[in-house]
């Protein structure tokens, strides 16, 4: 029994990174841009949907509100920022840390420093019984949702038009504009979509991970281990490496103890030695 | 030519306004140039301390030489030192230095995931200045604030800063104790007075060893005596086998060190130690494996950890069936309970504060704190508020004159007092003697609140033993991760 | 010839002025001049790898940690005389680049960020959790400065030694970029295949410079653990790497002189700012997007653009 439990808490733990790595991972698969605000948009995003839930006691309004809001301040970064500096690494990367900064320090401001949990909705607010130990339901939720994530992002770029359209931006930009294809729409609905899964992650992780000052730092590095492992831009790495990632965390710390803090980093470096692109990774 | 002379002077005489200059340097070179310290040179920590101190009484000669002296340097130099001294007036306000108010520089961090901690301390100072009108005796009182950033390197220059820089006469504050280490080693070379105030609670600071200091005292607290309480009051509750989870780093090793020490000497054992990385997200795997058949889990996870875990334990079914004795009071931190609902209740923990406590200097506290901070206060607010009150006490007792560094530790090692926290005072070596609180989390009037179930009076840092007997212990926390179940090592002397 | 003055007089300019420092300057100030060389250093030896190989890498503590651990250990531990640890603790940083380069060179772009980010890390839980070692996150206080001949125990005595082996170490470096090694490298971050083509070994280039940089990394590290008299975990975090790498973007890579502008500015900035209000991180970042927005190339590519367009009237 203990064996089950710990592989359905890997499996947790893996799709809620699942959550946190995806919108890094699309948005570097379109437009190449390693975007260091993603755990910003978890962070603020968490927090908006904290205040929503505290004003008005509804997950789901405060899910809806954070992922809006994210998004539009996803478009609008991109838009009026990111824009500029199309395929440009150096400006992108001080541009992107320099958002990190400021929406850090406004948060600090806004949400003050003690660590703020999210209350999940009230019916998950349970534990399965197992034997001789006990589940939380809202684990089991987040494998769900984490899931239904996934599946909707495969359809959305494997079945739908705007997904084609994505796929060819992702092969070749020039030709998909060629092609007629509005690839600088296409830039910041993908930016904003990529936005919206962080904030939708910040508040899905909230009653877990709870939200505080420097999470979107710790976030964003979490991510960074997952897609590497998995490879850039992939939406089957990110989900494989997620998993990967989550199992070995749990096993290393259940079972390696000593070694607990090299379950994360160690594992990686040797991905990445055996395979510089990761598991899914393509040049 | 005398022209030329003239603006050198008028340079000189305004780098010398705003900077310190050439002459100070001078008398720094002098003292050094003496044979007694050039001789024991070569790598000696003594001289190293020795020549520091250079650096400090920089900042406080005030003399300047006659501009005779300089006069006699190539007016190019004192052209290109008037172009500076007008390039970076900027800085000049850093430069305003004078005689008057007692300086104290606080050393918090005020931004990044330690913030909250630093504000909340500052909030303690600024409650207890308030209350004496910022005036010890007929002395103004200044506080000199810096963002040490919870960065050891960081904190190091910005402790030069405050002194060599802005005059403090006195450091205080800090929260992580890699920042309390480095801080120490700068106090100790330049013979400046620290205060630690807020959670640093490196055990060793304060005892007899390598990094004793006579120029530091702690009035908050450090790991050890809390773990210790913890372990007499497990074992009189009836607990014999206990799990720790401690987050791992300095702080967790040494307080489930000295639980398990105590623990171990009064018959009791801990059969399974976890020590979860700082920054823990998931406690799942930590809470599937622990062994159902003990009596009760020990828990130290500072910070958001402390947060998460005391959700996940609930959330995992562990609430109600395995009893939880939270050293240091980390999962039921005060701010932090209205958001844990009824997932704390019933849970134990001990610490040497409580807002619950019924005693007109924490009634008065409290109501303040909460009307600054908006949420009740744990131990960093009392803490900083104690940690004012003390160096106000001391400078007090040497009408303000802080010039004889030795009279004024004294004073400051002299101080007694009823605190928030409850009386107060500090041993020899400048740690603090103060009551430890077990408290229990119970529903007070809607809300969850830590009452207190049990006090232990005037709990020093070597309790229960005497520093003899602590000392001929073999082994120390840092130890910990191969001795935490072993009670023959836990145990065993030298 | 005009042209070539200039710069030459500004050079005197600038190191007359970086000498007579500690006369005009109060001595913390000198303390925070020390700083800002040795991060200049720092942003500079990632300047090499970054600007001028074209390799961007986040994991740049790693060198400058492993040189300030060595110098830490060998004094603390092993009783070695800090003079002698200096040197062992170039070689240890250089020696850490030689392991790391093969398997970071497999990888180009973001692959080869990723990688650096993942091996430093990979010596940061080392560096925190070999307590018995390295006394993990509390650090090791107490690291002693060389004596070689006299005391580099005052502000300004380490100030003037700082600056001699920052200066040689940057001549050096100027002087690598300016060879024909420094050139090729220049090629190979234009083209590879070209360069391939022209009969350049790319993957020798790119490993020289990648030790080297790690080298000039470990003289920082050194100078820093001596400067602080304190070694920590936080010298091998990401957190160090990035803040390199955000030097040299904000004065402008592939310069040696904007990464060294931008180091100087960063840490002047963080402690000037930081004095003044509690939400200079704010302050910072708005600095940063501004200098994006207004100097894509960094801060010296607004020189550079000034005097492209002077040259052009």
């Amino acid at each position: 029994m203990t064996w089950v439990i710990h592989i359905l808490n890997g499996v947790a733990y893996g799709m809620l990174l699942f959550l946190i790595a995806a919108g890094l991972s699309l948005i570097y698969g379109l437009m190449k841009i390693l975007n260091l605000t993603h755990g910003t948009f978890y962070l603020v995003g968490g927090y908006i949907g904290l205040t929503v839930m505290q004003t008005t006691g509804s997950f789901i309004l405060a899910l809806i509100a954070s992922v809006l809001a994210m998004a539009l301040l996803g478009a609008i970064i991109e838009r009026f920022f990111l824009r500029r500096f199309h395929l440009d690494e150096l400006p992108q990367t001080l541009l992107t840390f320099g958002f990190l900064f400021i929406f850090a320090d406004l948060s600090l401001w806004i949400w003050g420093g003690n660590p703020l949990m999210l209350d999940e909705p009230e019916i998950l607010q349970r534990s399965v019984p197992m034997g001789y130990y006990a589940y939380p339901v809202y684990r089991l939720f987040l494998i769900a949702v984490g899931l239904a994530v996934a599946g909707g992002l495969w359809w959305f770029q494997e079945k739908t038009r705007l997904g084609t359209m994505l796929r060819a931006g992702v092969d070749d930009a020039e030709i998909a504009r060629a092609l007629g294809i509005n690839v600088s729409l296409l830039f910041t609905l993908v930016f904003a979509v990529g936005a919206a899964l962080a904030a939708l992650a910040g508040v899905l992780a909230g009653p877990v991970l709870s939200l505080y000052p420097g999470a979107d730092f710790e976030v964003l590095i979490l991510a960074f281990v997952v897609v590497i492992v998995g490879g850039l831009g992939s939406l089957r790495g990110a989900l494989a490496g997620a998993l990967l990632v989550g199992i070995l965390d749990d096993f290393g710390k259940a079972f390696f103890p000593e070694f607990a803090l090299f379950t994360v980093f160690v594992p990686m470096a040797v991905i990445l030695v055996l395979r510089p692109t990761g598991l899914f990774g393509r040049r | 030519m005398r022209l030329v002379v003239d603006i050198e002077r008028l340079a000189v005489t305004v780098s010398q306004a705003i900077f310190d200059n050439r002459a100070k340097a001078t008398v720094c070179d002098a003292s050094m140039r003496s044979p007694k310290s050039r001789g024991i040179h070569k790598g000696n920590a003594m001289t190293t301390r020795k020549t520091i101190l250079c650096d400090a009484a920089d900042a406080r000669i005030g003399v300047t030489l006659p501009g005779k002296q300089l006069a006699r340097r190539g007016a190019l130099r004192a052209v290109a030192i008037a172009g500076v001294a007008a390039l970076l007036l900027g800085a000049a306000p850093f430069a305003a230095r004078a005689a008057g108010p007692i300086k104290i520089g606080v050393l918090l961090p005020l931004s990044g995931n330690f913030a909250v901690l630093g504000q909340q301390a500052l909030t303690g100072m600024k409650i207890y200045l308030d209350q004496v009108g910022n005036k010890a005796g007929d002395n103004p009182i200044e506080l000199l604030v810096e963002d040490s950033q919870g960065k050891p390197d960081v904190a190091v220059t910005k402790a030069r800063k405050l002194v060599q820089g802005e005059g403090a006469q006195v450091l205080t504050g800090v929260v992580s104790s890699g920042v309390a280490l480095a801080t120490n080693d700068y106090s100790r070379d330049n013979k400046v007075p620290l205060v630690l105030s807020a959670d640093a609670g490196v055990t060793e600071l304060t005892m007899p060893g390598p990094l004793a200091n006579p120029y530091l005292v702690r009035t908050s607290q450090n790991g050890r005596a809390v773990g210790a309480v913890g372990a007499d009051w497990a074992y009189k509750k009836g607990w014999r086998k206990v799990v720790t989870i401690g987050s791992d780093y300095a702080g967790g090793l040494d307080v489930d060190y000295a639980f398990g020490q105590e623990f171990c000497s009064l018959g009791g054992r801990v059969v399974q130690a976890e020590w979860s990385p700082i920054g823990t997200a998931d406690f799942g795997p930590y809470l599937t494996n622990i062994d159902r058949t003990a009596d009760a889990v020990i828990a130290f996870a500072p910070g958001a950890d402390g947060l998460r875990l005391a959700r996940q334990y609930s959330d995992f079914g562990l609430k109600g069936k395995l009893p939880v004795l939270d050293l240091f009071g980390t999962l039921v931190y005060e701010p932090n309970l209205p958001q844990l609902g009824d997932a704390t209740l019933g849970m134990y923990s001990v610490l040497f504060y409580t807002p619950m406590l019924k005693t007109p200097e924490n009634q008065s506290f409290v109501a303040e704190f909460k009307k600054r901070m908006h949420f009740m206060p744990a131990n960093e607010g009392p803490n900083g508020y104690v940690g004012a009150e003390a160096i106000v006490d001391a400078v007090k007792a040497v009408n303000g004159d802080l010039s004889d560094t030795m009279k004024f530790m004294a004073a400051l090692r002299a101080v007694k007092f009823d605190s928030p926290k409850g009386p107060i005072s500090l041993d020899k070596y400048g740690q603090v003697i103060q009551p430890m609180y077990i408290r229990e989390t119970e529903k007070v009037d809607g809300q969850t609140a830590n009452v207190p179930i049990a006090t232990y009076k005037s709990v020093d840092q070597f309790w229960p033993y005497t520093e003899a007997e602590y000392a001929s212990f073999k082994y120390t926390y840092k130890d910990a991760k191969n001795a935490m179940t072993d009670c023959t090592r836990l145990l065993a002397k030298k | 010839m005009k042209a070539r003055v200039w710069p030459f007089i500004g050079a005197v300019a600038v190191l007359a002025l970086l000498i007579a420092l500690p006369d005009i300057l109060r001595p913390y100030y000198v303390g925070l001049a020390t700083r800002m060389l040795i991060f200049a250093l720092f942003a500079m030896s990632l300047d090499l790898l970054l600007g001028y190989a074209g390799l961007a890498s986040l994991g740049h503590a790693a060198y400058f940690g492993v040189a300030a651990y060595t110098i830490a250990l060998l004094v603390l531990r092993a009783g070695v005389d800090s003079g002698i640890a200096f040197p062992a603790a170039l070689v240890a940083a250089a020696i850490i680049g030689a392991l790391f380069a093969p398997l970071a060179l497999r990888a180009r772009g973001s692959y080869f960020l990723m990688i650096t980010f993942a091996l430093a890390q990979v010596v940061w839980s080392v560096a925190f959790g070999w307590r018995s070692l390295t006394n993990g996150d509390d650090g090791m206080p107490g690291v002693t400065r060389p004596y070689f001949g006299w005391s580099l125990d005052n502000t300004t005595s380490f100030y003037y030694f700082a600056l001699a082996v920052i200066g040689i170490a940057a001549l050096l470096l100027f002087a690598i970029v300016k060879s024909p090694f420094g050139r090729a490298l220049r090629g190979i971050r234009e083209s590879e295949s070209r360069m391939q083509a022209l009969g350049y070994n790319v993957w020798r280039h790119q490993y020289a410079a990648f030790v080297l940089s790690a080298f000039f990394a470990g003289i920082a590290g050194a100078l820093y653990a001596y400067f602080n008299r304190f070694v920590g975990p936080e010298y091998l975090y990401v957190v160090q790497s990035a803040e390199a790498l955000i030097m040299v973007i904000l004065g402008g890579a592939g310069t040696l002189l904007g990464p060294a502008i931008g180091a100087a500015l960063i840490v002047f900035l963080e402690d000037f700012v930081s004095s003044l209000t509690e939400h200079w991180v704010l302050v910072l970042g708005v600095i940063y997007v501004l200098v994006t927005l207004f100097a894509p190339r960094g801060l010296i590519g607004l020189y550079v653009d000034f005097r492209q367009r002077r040259a052009l009237k």
